[in-house]
């Protein structure tokens, strides 16, 4: 069972039970409601929306903040740029520079809308093995080629990384180095080395697939049949996420 | 150049989602058309496909720091048409995984990036009026490629965000961002086209069938 | 005997696994052929990998060459061929491939274009100098990435493997390469107990984090309950008999005309 995060989580928690393709869809209608959100006031929902469902992975919070990690340091751009140069009050004077409150309110929907979206999503994946998340988007409408790229470049994904590595290890023993421009070559030589292999190792691939019957029909995917937990779960999801976009357009 | 979540308003994203569906569609048609067979290419796609998500991960010198290359118009040079679905697919492990990039961005990173890709493609091919095999044409068609992939999505992604973050700049300011964000992102696009041209000469002299999959 | 390698205290585990070497000591003196074997998993790879100063240790001192091994730093004295030559073959042709060791240690062009021509001799693939890599045969490719590291003149030479992928007659070839260089001091990792029994001079076993036995290769290999207590065999031509796995073998059939 192959669950996209790289340490599988073996326990089972609401959101790990909660049939793939319910999931996707609620999860995702949540992701793209809170997206939607362009007034302050509805921050402290999704942050406690988004909290909640990550409690339901029952995963470790230092699990979600090594994720969070990496990816939040984009955030630091908007950090440098819209406080001081988005807005017309000013709440305060930091030497030349005046921090203005619209630009500050700007980075903190920002960064919020940034924070609960990647909750929900790192909440999806780590509870979902990938053969059920391919079913889920099949069933759901993805073309069929795609869903077969996805499956099978996941199954490659962590050989070639690993192949890749060992490259770089074998180069770095005859004394190769990776820092100066000129090592660009011998990295161009190690990229185009692995996808002269993998090119030939797709061959074997599909030659042993074949002689298994691939290609003949569809591949199958299989579904679980959803209980009534599932469809209530779904159901609330999307209450959530259509009061989230009414509550904006109707009434702030 | 990948969007994350959160900062581009829905209304964008939604919008690159569509531009993204009817991309892949249009590609998948091609694909249909070209090959009797289309499954029989998806093992050799998913895994070159496999091959950039992981050359995405080294880091490549750009003194005084590092940066880690899309490679999307290599992509685009090797797959043609497969590269739109390729960098989808890339682009939606990048997010899983990684968190690079953002799921409701999905769609309009890959516009932003798979676009450009089959441009690169379709710019490499003009080398069958110079020599197919010549070292020359090869390199600088591919660096054009590597160069374009870059440079274009970048400009793109510089034009959408300036233009869509809520935030009341002025339009000074805006021209201003929008100079800024491509102007840094040019050492990266000169990088890319050097590695590209690299990487196909390399593929030129060990295995040129990989250049001809698309001709 | 002067040391060209020695352990002390070597201690390494890999997080969230237990230990894979474990206070192990080790000297290797110059021109010693030294055996490593163990069942898979034993951890051989990664006492290579520390060798060379490409892992970091938790506690313990390396030495080659009498200096201390300080992880990251360049070892040209030591060359390392892999258990899967694929990933060590990266240049178009075979020529720039063995060439790539001796540029990256800073030698002018025509030592470089010596030691590629020497290398290639010894190896005896200078046929193959202006191939690609990846079009040789399993066999050939091993002798390129021994070439490679051949042409770094090391002094301790690491294989990992090295006749798992070979059919008899490059494995023969290895023997006799390996054999026609007393002067290299070499530590080899290999299920191919026959190949240890040929090349080595020496046979430690490597389990459980620790050396569980070390001493000659007839001594080591021929106790047959020691071997089959780490998961390893007497190989044939030490237990004097021929072991059969199937029934009575059949009379030799004559094939018709």
């Amino acid at each position: 069972m192959f669950t996209l995060a790289e340490k599988t989580t073996a326990r089972s928690s609401f959101l790990h039970s909660w049939e793939a393709r319910h999931k996707l869809a609620g999860i995702t209608a949540l992701i793209f409601s809170f997206s939607f959100v362009r007034d302050l006031r509805l921050l402290p929902l999704i942050l406690a929306a988004s909290a909640l469902v990550y409690y339901l992975t029952a995963l470790p919070p230092a699990y979600l903040f090594a994720r969070l990690r990496l990816p939040s340091v984009f955030l630091l751009v908007p950090a440098m740029v819209l406080p001081f140069g988005s807005g017309q009050t000013v709440l305060a004077r930091v030497g030349p520079l005046a921090l203005k409150l619209e630009g500050s309110l700007a980075l903190l929907l920002i960064a919020a809308k940034f924070i609960s979206i990647l909750t929900l999503a790192v909440s999806l994946f780590a509870t979902t093995p990938l053969a059920g998340l391919a079913g889920a988007m099949r069933s759901l409408g993805v073309p069929s080629l795609l869903v077969e790229m996805v499956l099978f470049t996941y199954r490659y994904i962590f050989q070639l990384a690993g192949d890749l590595k060992r490259t770089g290890t074998a180069a770095t023993l005859r004394g190769f180095k990776g820092r100066s421009l000129l090592s660009l070559k011998t990295l161009a030589y190690m990229v185009g080395t692995l996808l002269v292999r993998s090119y030939d190792q797709s061959e074997r691939v599909f030659q042993a697939m074949t002689l298994r019957g691939y290609g003949r029909a569809a591949v199958a995917v299989s579904a679980t049949a959803p209980c009534r937990r599932d469809r209530l779960a779904l159901a609330g999801a999307l209450a959530l996420a259509a009061f989230v976009i009414l509550v904006q357009v109707l009434v702030l | 150049m990948h969007i994350p979540d959160g900062i581009i308003p829905v209304q964008a994203a939604l919008g690159g989602y569509v531009a993204a569906g009817g991309a892949a569609w249009l590609t998948l048609v091609k694909i249909r058309r070209k090959y009797k067979n289309p499954r029989e290419a998806i093992p050799r796609a998913s895994l070159l496909t496999a091959v950039f998500f992981a050359a995405s991960l080294v880091h490549i010198p750009l003194p005084p720091t590092s940066v880690h290359l899309v490679l999307s118009g290599l992509v685009g040079v090797i797959l043609g048409w497969f590269a739109f679905p390729a960098i989808l697919v890339g682009l939606f492990f990048q997010a899983v995984m990684f968190q690079h990039g953002g799921l409701t961005t999905l769609g309009v990173n890959a516009c932003l990036i798979g676009l450009p890709a089959l441009l690169s493609g379709a710019l490499f091919q003009l080398r069958r009026y110079f020599g197919r095999n010549r070292a020359v044409p090869n390199a600088l068609l591919a660096f054009g490629g590597g160069f374009l992939a870059v440079a274009v999505g970048a400009f793109s992604a510089a034009l959408l965000l300036t233009y869509t973050i809520p935030a009341h700049l002025d339009a000074a300011a805006e021209r201003a961002a929008i100079i800024a964000l491509s102007l840094a992102h040019l050492p990266v696009a000169l990088l890319e086209g050097v590695f590209t041209a690299l990487v196909v000469l390399f593929l030129l002299r060990v295995k040129p069938e990989l250049l001809e999959l698309e001709a | 005997m002067s040391s060209i390698f020695s352990a002390r205290g070597l201690t390494f585990a890999y997080p969230g696994r237990g230990h894979v070497l474990d206070k192990v000591n080790f000297d290797l003196a110059a021109g010693e052929r030294v055996g490593l074997i163990g069942p898979n998993g034993a951890g051989k790879t990664t006492f290579f990998l520390l060798a060379c100063g490409i892992i970091k240790p938790l506690a313990g001192e390396l030495q080659i060459a009498g200096q201390p091994v300080v992880p990251g730093q360049f070892y040209p004295e030591v060359g390392m061929v892999f258990q899967h030559t694929a990933d060590q073959l990266i240049c178009p042709s075979v020529r720039e491939d063995i060439a790539f060791g001796p540029q990256n240690m800073g030698l002018p062009q025509e030592e470089v274009a010596r030691r590629v021509e020497e290398a290639a001799r010894i190896t005896g693939i200078e046929g193959l100098l202006e191939r690609p890599p990846h079009r040789l045969s399993g066999g050939e490719q091993r002798l390129v990435a021994l070439a490679g590291v051949l042409a770094m003149e090391p002094r301790l030479l690491i294989l990992d493997e090295p006749t798992s992928d070979l059919d008899l007659r490059y494995r023969r070839r290895l023997i006799n390469l390996l054999a026609a260089m007393p002067e290299k001091a070499m530590l080899i990792a290999s299920h191919d107990l026959e190949f240890i029994l040929e090349v080595c001079t020496r046979v430690v076993l490597l389990e459980g984090g620790r050396f569980q036995a070390d001493g000659s290769p007839d001594a080591v290999m021929s106790d047959g309950s020691l071997m089959e207590k780490h998961g390893l065999e007497v190989p044939h031509s030490l237990t004097g008999t021929w072991h059969r796995h199937r029934g009575p073998a059949p009379g030799r059939r004559d094939l018709p005309g």
